[in-house]
């Protein structure tokens, strides 16, 4: 908001120092962000927070600049003549008296519109305001002036002579004072005529009833518009006025009549005429009394964490405009009207003090330790410990928006049956307009942005929320864990790797290891992935992801490998597995080749050798599988590596041939084409 | 007896022109050879020698046996060393050419400052909370003090979903619900991602928040002071300055926009802090008497202080990152740079 500092002047001994001044305002809570030369004139833009409407005028910056540096306040003050017989009060009907708690009032006859003086036009013109006319100038030079916004109606124009503040009718529209048609609703209070609203409430007049050259009697308005009606109609309409910008943050419900009046003088002064009737002031509901705060030294300084004078606070707060009366160990403090919708109660008169001594004041102390919080919560140490591993074993984090598309939705199934996704009402666009049900969109977005930027290899991960919808339309969200993989690793110094399908699904196991559980993958038919190279990721027979290769078209430099997990489902056992002691006794290895046919899965060969409880049998495990010369087409060798121990005693070769040929038959009745032991 | 020292004298010659293990083991044959060597032979020609010279006859071939032993193992010592001298330099590798390091992934910028700061604020009591992302406007704006028509709501551009939610707009919502589900003292960070209807060169849609709670009786102004600095000198480097000043968010009173002295140039004016030396970092209060009465806690009897803080611009700072839609293009060549 931007300030002259000639204008300024007139209200509050300012000294030559305008680095000073505007430190002292920064540092009081009123920033001030910039200071630009305006002709001979210096121009001030503040960042007036939203509850300082009090301050958005230059009557109430100059209050705060005259406490700050201990100097008098100049308020403008208004002597008026009196007036000819003529309407007052009668003339204004308050219908809607919670949302118009006052209305004050004057019709000034005879006057003369004009251009403004050069005076008034240049400090207008200082804050970026055009001038337009002397009647219309005033009321934008008292609302900047008082922080009242001021209306001029042409009152020959208003039908009847009279002015009702009412709601505004389903369908009712009025032309506005920029020349816009607008059409209103119930929820919106108009200031009517004795026919039809002639002005948006609290926030802009009406065309058909301005002031314009040929008008000689005039009707000044200044109301108290309720903050929330305000800020409804005009987000509504989407009109922002500097008169809603103050309503709408609350104005001051004593500053309409005294603005009535420093206008109508102003105007007598410049475009002559004389009051007809007294000055109008109606109420609707009145705001009753400002209730007195209890404000305790104590407590405060037991706030702050530093020793604040009794007299000071005192000083301080009486030097904006609070009244202070001595109350046990502290005070009955009673603010004034202009600030008597923000401080309500202790809190805000501490802020107030803090801020007037300003907060360098304050010693930075650490709190007294109460030892640490809660404890860490699982599935952060959960997700923590995962991060580290997948970064550990190669991988990169990306992370993407939660929001995407449809074709990104489309791109594979959600991971948990048909829930529907989760729309976002107002979406930067249409790209973003669902919430993400998985998170691979987004990464093999991720993983096609990097191949296509010739990257040899992608392996990147991402944690983050999935949402969905209940039939009800109640939103769900939850965490999952989404991987990619695909490329050739390393040059033939590095010895190259050329990543499939296992590098990702053994990624999955040490996650899945982390947690303490044990996921089974199952073949499924996911669409999206590719038919075959496809998979469920299940525990305890519940499906907790999905793991395989994305179905692209042909000419990719090279396939893409996904999984995505439910994180919960990894959620760490409570106990980590109790350790193993290694046998004493060297043990005894066979491998053992088994031919047999494509279709036989691993696990079921696994489950075989499980079953047949073979004695001193202590671990066995894939060690490579091959197709090609040699074995019949249809058919493959995997080949099995066995461990023998004995907890007791060293076992004999004789003894583990013996027992390995019999599990080795029993294979190779069940499953092979034939097979060798070596 | 002459006989001995000639044997000697020609093992000795013998022994000079050994130049391999061959010829080495020919020799040891030739000598101690278990059927023909000399040494062997000798000692069976020990019949043919009159009784009297038989014990003599015996010491002197021991002592050549003994002679020839020690030259041998002289020998296969010297082979050994030059064996072991050939392989070394067979083995000899470039030490220069570069090691093979297990391939190392990365955290993403913005989760690495998560995790320092997480570690920060441990170090200082506080635990890490966490709540959803689709938020009701009760936790994200009612119970902060911003009821539906309140003009604070407008620095706070939302995303809404259907049904009537929102994408919560900072991670307060989870303050909220902490202090709705436990007493105090309650000391928390709650890091997260948090979204906003803000789409341009500076601003991204999504981006990450931290904000920090404590609520204990006699709680301070100066506790936040002390808190705030204690973290930022930190997170930044020991000799940061900080500095408050008043400001205005609805869920905190007072309240402080909290700056430092900028990073780039500690204070004497750069082109990132626009001359000032300083940059603004966070937001922060001591919490809204009315925000603890909404979550049931007495503010007669508690105080508390609160701050929300901006990680992706600190990841920003921290990484060099000259612009934010660069962390959020997930390039692998620029994820991977950022290793510690």
């Amino acid at each position: 908001m931007q300030f002259s500092w000639e204008w300024l002047g007139e209200y509050v001994e300012l000294g030559d120092d305008l680095e000073a001044v505007a430190q002292a305002l920064t540092d009081a809570g009123l920033a001030v962000e910039l200071v630009e030369e305006v002709g001979e004139d210096r121009v001030l833009d503040i960042d007036i927070t939203t509850n300082r409407p009090d301050c958005m005028n230059y009557v109430g910056l100059a209050r705060e600049v005259a406490a700050l540096r201990g100097v008098p306040l100049r308020q403008p003050v208004a002597g008026l003549p009196t007036p000819q017989p003529g309407p007052d009060h009668d003339v204004v009907t308050i219908e809607v008296p919670e949302l118009c708690r006052r209305f004050a009032g004057q019709v000034i006859g005879g006057v003369t519109v004009g251009e403004s003086p050069d005076w008034l036009k240049r400090r207008l013109e200082a804050i970026g305001l055009r001038p337009i006319s002397n009647i219309v100038d005033i009321t934008n030079y008292v609302l900047w002036e008082t922080g009242q916004p001021l209306h001029a109606f042409d009152f020959d124009t208003l039908i009847d002579r009279r002015l009702v503040v009412r709601q505004a009718t389903a369908g009712e529209r009025l032309t506005t004072l920029d020349g816009e048609e607008r059409t209103l609703d119930e929820t919106m209070v108009v200031v009517a005529d004795g026919a039809r609203a002639v002005a948006l409430a609290g926030v802009m007049g009406g065309l058909d009833t301005e002031v314009t050259d040929q008008t000689t009697t005039i009707l000044l308005e200044g109301a108290w518009w309720d903050p929330s009606s305000v800020r409804r109609t005009s987000k509504e309409l989407g009109m922002h006025t500097d008169a809603s910008h103050r309503f709408e943050r609350g104005s001051d419900p004593e500053a309409c009549r005294a603005a009535i009046e420093r206008a109508t003088a102003l105007v007598l002064e410049l475009a002559g005429g004389q009051l007809l009737g007294k000055t109008i002031d109606v109420r609707g509901t009145e705001h009753g009394p400002i209730a007195p705060i209890e404000l305790s030294h104590d407590r405060l300084e037991r706030f702050a964490g530093v020793e604040i004078p009794r007299p000071e606070v005192e000083e301080r707060l009486k030097a904006i405009g609070f009244d202070l009366r001595p109350h046990s160990e502290g005070w009955m403090v009673e603010p004034p009207s202009w600030r008597r919708f923000d401080v309500v109660e202790a809190a805000d008169c501490y802020e107030e003090v803090l801020r007037l001594i300003g907060f360098d004041r304050v010693p930075a102390a650490l709190p007294p330790s109460e030892g640490p919080d809660a404890p860490e919560i699982p599935i952060h140490a959960l997700r923590r410990q995962l991060r580290d591993r997948l970064a550990a074993a190669g991988y990169a984090e990306v992370i993407n928006y939660g929001f995407y598309g449809a074709a990104q939705d489309a791109l594979l199934p959600p991971l948990f049956g048909d829930r529907p996704a989760l729309a976002v009402e107002n979406p930067l666009s249409e790209l973003y307009h669902l919430m993400r049900r998985n998170l691979l969109a987004g990464v093999v977005e991720n993983a096609r942005f990097n191949r296509r930027r010739n990257q040899e290899a992608v392996q990147l991960f991402e944690f983050g929320h999935v949402f969905w919808r209940t039939a009800d339309r109640e939103p769900k969200e939850r965490e999952h864990v989404a991987l990619v993989l695909g490329g050739r690793l390393g040059t033939p110094w590095e010895r190259q790797l050329e990543f499939d399908l296992f590098d990702l699904k053994g990624a999955v196991e040490l996650l899945a290891e982390t947690g303490g559980v044990e996921l089974v993958a199952r073949p499924a038919t996911i669409s999206g992935l590719l038919p075959g190279v496809a998979a469920e990721l299940t525990l305890n027979d519940e499906v907790v992801g999905i793991l395989g290769e994305l179905d692209e078209p042909a000419g990719e430099a090279y396939p893409l490998l996904v999984a995505e997990l439910w994180l919960d489902s990894l959620l760490p056992q409570p106990e980590p597995p109790k350790v193993e002691v290694p046998p004493r006794h060297p043990g005894v290895a066979v491998d053992f080749t088994l031919t047999h046919p494509l279709d036989v899965s691993f696990a079921s060969i696994s489950a075989a050798i499980e079953e047949s409880a073979t004695p001193d049998l202590s671990s066995f495990w894939l060690e490579g599988r091959y197709q090609g010369q040699g074995v019949p087409s249809g058919a493959v060798n995997t080949t099995i590596h066995f461990e023998y121990n004995a907890s007791d005693r060293s076992l004999t070769q004789e003894e583990v041939n013996e027992r390995q040929k019999l599990l080795s038959d029993q294979l190779i009745a069940r499953f092979g084409v034939g097979g060798t032991a070596s | 007896m002459e006989n001995l020292d000639e044997l000697r004298e020609r093992f000795r010659r013998q022994a000079e022109s050994v130049a391999d293990r061959d010829s080495w083991e020919a020799l040891r044959l030739d000598w101690l050879g278990r059927k023909k060597g000399v040494v062997r032979s000798l000692l069976s020609r020990i019949g043919e020698i009159a009784a009297e010279q038989r014990r003599e006859f015996g010491q002197r071939v021991n002592e050549l046996r003994r002679e020839v032993e020690s030259g041998l193992e002289e020998i296969g010592d010297r082979l050994t060393a030059r064996e072991r001298e050939a392989s070394l330099v067979a083995r000899r590798v470039d030490v220069t050419l570069p090691g093979r390091r297990p391939r190392q992934g990365s955290l993403h910028p913005v989760t690495r400052v998560i995790a320092e700061i997480e570690t920060i604020f441990a170090e200082l009591g506080f635990s890490v909370a966490e709540g959803p992302e689709v938020e009701t406007d009760f936790h994200n704006f009612e119970a902060l003090n911003m009821p539906p028509d309140h003009p604070a709501r407008d620095t706070q551009d939302t995303f809404f979903v259907e049904g009537g939610q929102v994408l919560r707009t900072h991670t307060s919502p989870v303050q909220i619900r902490t202090m709705l589900a436990r007493k105090p003292p309650i000391r928390i960070i709650c890091p997260g991602r948090v979204y906003r209807h803000d789409n341009d060169l500076r601003h991204s849609p999504m981006f990450h928040q931290i904000e920090g709670l404590a609520v204990g009786e006699g709680i301070t102004f100066g506790h936040l002071k002390g808190t705030l600095e204690a973290f930022l000198q930190r997170l930044f480097s020991p000799d940061t300055g900080v500095r408050l000043r008043p400001s205005f968010f609805p869920f905190t009173e007072p309240s402080a926009e909290v700056d430092i002295t900028c990073p780039f140039c500690h204070g004497s004016g750069c082109a990132t802090c626009s001359q000032s030396g300083w940059m603004e970092i966070l937001g922060s209060g001591m919490v809204d008497p009315r925000v603890l009465r909404n979550c049931g806690i007495d503010p007669d009897r508690y105080s508390g202080f609160a701050f929300g803080l901006g990680i992706d611009r600190v990841a920003m700072i921290r990484y060099g990152i000259p612009n934010i839609r660069l962390l959020f293009d997930n390039d692998e060549r620029l994820l991977r740079q950022v290793r510690r």
